[in-house]
């Protein structure tokens, strides 16, 4: 499943060395009978089965009471099983670790926030995430900024002819025009994407960008039966600007961003 | 008393409260630094970046990934330290009572 190396234990064991009898919730899916999804589970490939209550179906694994760390292994076990899961249901994310201390507990969630969850299954029923991150290749943008924008072409010009006797002023003047150029121009390719993707999602949401070099970092949700659509999209305006963006186009995902249920969880003692 | 305490004998406490109002500060700045894992975790999301960009090799990836672990579990830490919430752990519906 990931071709890192698989660490038997998880990196931090806070209670005792208990029977695996905890459990781990992976996502909740409308179900009305029990169901296995086999031996994909996070912490060595624990055995993922459901809790059922009426209609409703939390996915789940049994594990010892630990804390998980975000490792990468252990954010694609969870992503693993949500992917498995998604290949037949539509299902409703959970928060990345959490850890319930019995079946029982599970079941209390599932009756207790029985509306909200089938309130949000209906609503996401089909629908399924992708990611989109751009990023952008300064110097080539400078370069074609240089090239488009007279003024700062004349500045740049007048500043090489007369390398000695430009002003430390002139200097900045052009920095701060380029600074300016380069914001526009982010902008303008961050609206053309949306503009060019609004048809083929449902909705999207943009994310803190990570580092100096990303202009975007959006999810789109997107009905199934767009998909290829989308995929055609993005495809096509990752073309038209190949030579100066980058883009990483991730998904199918389970909506992971569209999803807020403010779940009523306090800690288990 | 009250007022007029604090003013005769401002001399003498006024060092007094002031070092301890600079200590509050101080502590207060540390406190959030020990318990903010907000720039923890940006630095992870950058590392992830790294990868996906070919930028750095599984290998690295894993030498640099423990070492936000470890400072991910320092902030966890901190946090149980000071009474503060904290991500991951067992959880349970609140307020619905075990019958048992």
């Amino acid at each position: 499943m990931t071709e890192l190396e698989r660490q038997e234990t998880p990196s931090q064991a806070t209670g005792a060395a208990n029977p695996a009898d905890g459990k781990y919730v992976y996502c909740i899916i409308r179900l009305d009978r029990s169901r296995d999804f086999g031996e994909i589970g996070i912490g060595g490939g624990a055995r993922v089965y459901t809790i059922n209550h009426n209609d409703l179906a939390a996915v789940v694994s049994d594990t010892p009471i630990v804390i998980y760390d975000p490792t990468r292994e252990n954010v694609l076990a969870h992503e693993f099983v949500n992917e498995t899961v998604m290949r037949e249901f539509t299902l409703i994310p959970m928060s990345f670790g959490t850890v319930f201390r019995s079946e029982k507990d599970v079941s209390v969630l599932l009756k207790s926030t029985y509306q909200a969850f089938t309130d949000v299954l209906e609503k996401m029923q089909d629908k399924i995430e992708f990611g989109l991150k751009i990023l952008w290749d300064r110097d080539k943008v400078v370069a074609s900024i240089e090239r488009e924008n007279d003024e700062i072409r004349r500045l740049k010009d007048e500043i090489t002819r007369n390398a000695a006797s430009s002003t430390y002023f002139a200097r900045m003047q052009l920095g701060r025009l380029v600074e300016a150029a380069m914001e526009e121009a982010g902008n303008r390719y961050v609206l053309h994407v949306h503009d060019q993707l609004k048809d083929v999602s449902v909705a999207s949401r943009s994310n803190k960008v990570i580092g100096d070099r990303m202009i975007l970092n959006a999810a789109f949700l997107v009905d199934r039966k767009d998909e290829k659509s989308f995929d055609e999209k993005v495809k096509e305006i990752s073309l038209k600007f190949e030579d100066l963006l980058t883009f990483k186009y991730t998904g199918p995902w389970p909506p992971y961003n569209f999803v807020n249920i403010k779940l009523k969880l306090e800690k288990a003692t | 008393m009250g007022l007029l305490t604090n003013i005769l004998l401002a001399p003498f406490l006024g060092p007094i409260y002031g070092t301890k109002w600079t200590l509050d500060k101080v502590d207060r700045v540390v406190r959030e630094q020990l318990t903010d894992d907000t720039p923890i975790k940006e630095d992870l999301m950058a590392l992830h970046l790294q990868l996906e960009m070919g930028e750095i090799d599984d290998a690295e990836y894993l030498r640099r990934e423990a070492g936000i672990m470890e400072r991910l579990r320092e902030v966890r830490e901190w946090r149980e330290r000071f009474g503060m919430s904290t991500a991951g752990g067992p959880v349970r519906v609140a307020g619905e009572d075990d019958e048992e």
